[in-house]
């Protein structure tokens, strides 16, 4: 018998970025190889992190092991994942975290706890048998003993040997969802604004068009560039553009607007105006409006000296840099980023710095992905960039863009999600902050002036 | 220490492609598990077609065995790799277990035999002669062993199993909508030098939707280009022609002296220009032209370009012709039309073949290629797009057919992304005018009916 594996192409493709960039190597099959303990214990042992597979009647249920393949007659601790293919789709899988015991004699395999018997496999028999609990957990529709048809165990190679990161990749779909949902209900604080406006500025290439792609792209669920991307001499975005961001194709548009604008140039009369920065900031600059590298904007506001309302105005600056030039960054362009920072600060908007070009995004968040881990906030880069621009931490946030289909993944849509939360937050507290005259005549909406007038 | 193999990727590669496209899988190695053959055995026996490689300091050896390890005597493949450079010698039958040295019976093949609990192989000098070795490289100090199965890349399974996906790719393909019901139908335009690939690739797409070779778009292989007028292909759903939403435009070629005027492809991207249009390289369109289309609509204009790039020559194309296609791309920006890159022929890079084409970005000869365009044009990597266009056949191949399809994709969800991000009253007008288009239509067919 030719020793290939039963699974489909996509169903060995999606068990291999199970638990992260993982990729999956045939080492024993029951038909091939024999049904003997010995068998299976042979060619799998001091191999790494195994994945045990059971080719059920319609089913296919396995179970992953951190550990080494156990060895005859012993009993040993392991972190384990069971999974099952959901049915009729070969795509959507279902997962359960174990911490087992995990012990193989000449007839059965076992992967228990003091509390269950999770899974047992009667190896000469062809049969298995699930605990009432994992068939409620991995959604099966089975009975407790039930036939496999084969047994195939693969290495797993690439996956990280750390139990923590294990649970976390498992967890990202959920916790994709959970900032998902978080940002669909965000409102604007106090409903000063119908939406809030970000305004990303950064040195050319540093991925501001590219961002707002893959924030749209993590709200579609497929790769977008609406924005276009690229590089050339200068700065491809030309235009202030104002973007919105549906929340899924077809759907309610949300309270947030990204604005994209001309990459900073270390050369003189090139990139953006730091002056047409101002205007930006007040809201005097329209959608867009095609910047001039050597002629700032002359909004026709300033002759009637009135500022645009509130609702034109940028509630938060994000400084998009790429993390791999951080430590590199010309005395000339710091310059020009701090003269940009003293005009944000006086005008009392929110600031956060967005690192793009992350590499390691699985290490980025901590296990439940609460907050950035230790590692990451004690990187040099956002050391610098603490120096450079006085932010706290916190708003240091780190992302990889988008670059094809192929590079979607729950783990950088959260990244991204977080990223997008922080400067909704930051534009909040600029809000909030404002002072309370101010305040009141936003609120004073036409209705609520007319009323007042009535009086 | 990982289970990873040292051969790197360009003689990993090479192995493959001369022992007929097989896929490696490492089954044992021996500086992670034991310099025992006792291990080897119980790790590779009964697993098909096997692989030995034994890496010294300067070169690796090491034996294929097309029967794999089995208790009956065969024929062996030796050997040596050097560089990029496989030489092989045919030896046997030999019993496989004997290329180890046996300590109980005092027995091994006589002219190839590794004793791996010392970490050495000695090699005769017949063999070391017919594999390019030198005759004093025996015996050979051995720094690590590692055995592989070999199976096929592209078996019958995976064709199957691509098949069924290339299939869902159809039907979703097939729900395609232009955004927000804007425009009938997309439309493409695909530029790029003379000979790149564009017509092919309107074939190509058509055959895939259709089910079957076509070759309604000419193609041939004028150094002055074949295409020389404006097409509008529509592409069509299995054998009964229903029309898709979408439609190809098919350009002449750009080339630094002849080709596409430059002015003739700001026509196109307004919708000034007819199907059918006789290009002149010396003289743009004028709007006197008897078919010029004036006042046209969003739905005669171009949504999105597509760059078709030869991947071969894509590296090779003369200074005037890269700054032409830099003019062009700018020409886009500025007037807000989203453009990709397309790079065709991507199974006839060096040492790619067909199987590579199912995971094709990670191979290491195409992430050079897109480096290269990106640097030399100024695409984004993520504008890339990569396909092998139907030229020869006479069937459809699933993996072939995944790859156009995945790039159309990419290429009407950038047509939907350019409507979407069109000015919102452009949108508004635009919505109208198509939604009083179709209330004409109904009138229309009712009135028919009503005859």
């Amino acid at each position: 018998m030719e020793v290939t594996t039963r699974l489909t192409w996509i169903q060995e493709r999606v068990l291999g970025k199970l638990l992260g960039n993982t990729s999956l190597t045939l080492l024993y099959k029951s038909g091939a190889h024999g049904l003997h303990a010995l068998d299976m214990i042979q060619r799998c042992s001091h191999q790494g992190s195994t994945m045990t597979v059971f080719h059920l009647k319609q089913d296919v249920v396995g179970i992953f092991m951190l550990e080494h393949f156990p060895v005859l007659h012993s009993k040993k601790p392991s972190t384990c994942v069971l999974f099952a293919f959901k049915e009729n789709t070969s795509t959507g899988t279902s997962a359960l975290f174990l911490n087992a015991q995990v012990e193989i004699n000449t007839t059965e395999l076992k992967f228990f706890s003091s509390d269950d018997m999770w899974l047992t496999v009667n190896l000469k028999k062809n049969k298995l048998h699930l605990s009432g609990e994992v068939i409620k957990e991995l959604e099966l529709n089975l009975k407790c003993f039930s036939e496999y048809l084969e047994c195939e165990i693969f290495r797993v190679d690439g996956v990280k040997n750390d139990p923590g990161f294990i649970k976390k990749m498992l967890t990202a779909k959920q916790h994709r969802r959970r900032f998902l949902s978080a940002l669909r209900a965000y409102r604007p604080s106090g409903d000063l604004v119908s939406e809030v406006r970000i305004l990303l500025v950064g040195p050319v290439g540093s991925g501001k068009s590219s961002f707002f792609n893959s924030v749209k792209s993590a709200f579609y669920g497929h790769f977008t560039r609406q924005a276009v991307m690229g590089s050339d001499e200068t700065s491809i975005t030309k235009q202030y553009r104002t973007y919105s961001v549906k929340n899924g194709e077809g759907g309610k548009t949300l309270p947030f607007i990204l604005c994209d604008s001309m990459g900073l140039d270390e050369r003189e009369e090139a990139g953006l105006c730091l002056d047409d920065i101002l205007h930006i900031l007040k809201g005097f600059v329209p959608d867009r409006y095609q910047f001039d590298p050597c002629k700032p904007i002359k909004p026709r506001h300033l002759a009637y000296n009135t500022s645009p309302p509130l609702k034109d105005r940028i509630h938060c600056v994000a400084y998009v840099l790429n993390i791999n030039s951080v430590n590199s960054l010309s005395d000339k362009m710091v310059a020009k980023l701090k003269r940009i920072q003293r005009d944000v600060i006086d005008c009392g908007i929110g600031q956060v710095v967005l690192l793009t070009n992350v590499d390691n995004c699985d290490e980025v968040l901590d296990d439940n992905f609460t907050n950035m881990t230790e590692s990451t906030t004690s990187q040099s880069q956002v050391k610098k960039v603490q120096n450079m621009l006085t932010i706290p931490v916190s708003n240091i946030l780190m992302v990889s863009n988008y670059t094809s289909e192929q590079s979607m993944h729950p783990i950088r849509d959260i990244l991204i999600f977080a990223a997008l939360r922080q400067m909704l937050r930051a534009a909040d507290d600029s809000l909030e902050d404002l002072p309370l005259e101010n305040r009141q005549d936003q609120l004073m909406a036409p209705s609520a002036a007319s009323h007042a007038s009535k009086k | 220490m990982a289970m990873r193999t040292r051969l790197t990727w360009l003689q990993e590669k090479c192995l493959q492609n001369y022992f007929g496209e097989k896929r490696f899988c490492l089954l044992y190695k021996a500086s992670v598990q034991k310099f025992c053959k006792q291990d080897l055995f119980w790790k590779c026996w009964d697993n098909g077609p096997t692989m030995v490689v034994l890496y010294s300091e300067n070169c690796v050896v090491g034996a294929y065995l097309q029967e794999g390890f089995q208790k009956r005597e065969m024929s062996i493949t030796l050997f040596a790799l050097q560089e990029t450079e496989v030489s092989a010698c045919l030896i046997g039958p030999y019993l496989p277990a004997l290329l180890f040295y046996d300590r109980q019976a005092f027995d091994c093949i006589p002219c190839f035999y590794i004793v791996l609990d010392e970490k050495n192989v000695t090699i005769s000098s017949e063999i070391c002669e017919k594999l390019g070795l030198p005759p004093e490289c025996s015996p050979m100090d051995i720094l690590d062993c590692e055995t592989f199965r070999c199976e096929e890349f592209l078996d019958e399974k995976k064709r199957r199993d691509i098949a069924v996906i290339q299939n869902n790719l159809l039907q979703t393909l097939r729900t395609y909508k232009p955004y927000g019901d804007l425009v009938p139908q997309a439309r493409i335009l695909l530029l790029g030098p003379t000979g790149a690939g564009k017509s092919s690739f309107v074939n190509s797409v058509k055959s895939v939707f259709r089910g079957s070779i076509t070759h309604q778009a000419l193609v041939g292989c004028d150094v002055n280009g074949v295409s020389d007028k404006f097409r509008t292909y529509p592409v069509t759903y299995g054998s009964d022609g229903f029309p898709l939403p979408f439609v190809l435009c098919d350009s002449m070629g750009l080339s630094q002296k002849a080709g596409l005027h430059v002015d003739d492809i700001d026509f196109i991207l307004k919708g000034h220009i007819p199907d059918r249009y006789q290009f002149n390289s010396m003289k743009p369109i004028t709007s006197n032209h008897p078919n010029y289309i004036h006042d046209s609509l969003l739905k005669d204009k171009i949504h999105c370009v597509v760059f078709v790039f030869d991947i071969n020559s894509v590296e090779q194309l003369s200074y005037g012709l890269v700054t032409k296609i830099k003019r062009i791309r700018r020409t886009l920006i500025r007037c807000g039309v989203l453009h990709v890159a397309l790079l065709t022929h991507a199974d006839s890079l060096d040492l790619i073949t067909k199987g590579d084409l199912i995971d094709i970005y990670s191979c290491k000869p195409l992430k050079l290629k897109l480096e290269a365009v990106h640097r030399d044009f100024g695409f984004a990597f993520s504008d890339i797009l990569v396909v092998s266009n139907y030229v020869s056949e006479w069937h459809l191949d699933p993996v072939k057919d995944r790859l156009i399809l995945l790039a159309l994709r990419q290429i009407l969800n950038t047509a939907n992304d350019f409507l979407e991000d069109l000015p919102l009253d452009n949108q508004v007008s635009e919505r109208t005018y198509s939604q009083v288009l179709r209330k004409n239509k109904k009138q229309e067919n009712s009135s028919y009916s009503n005859n």
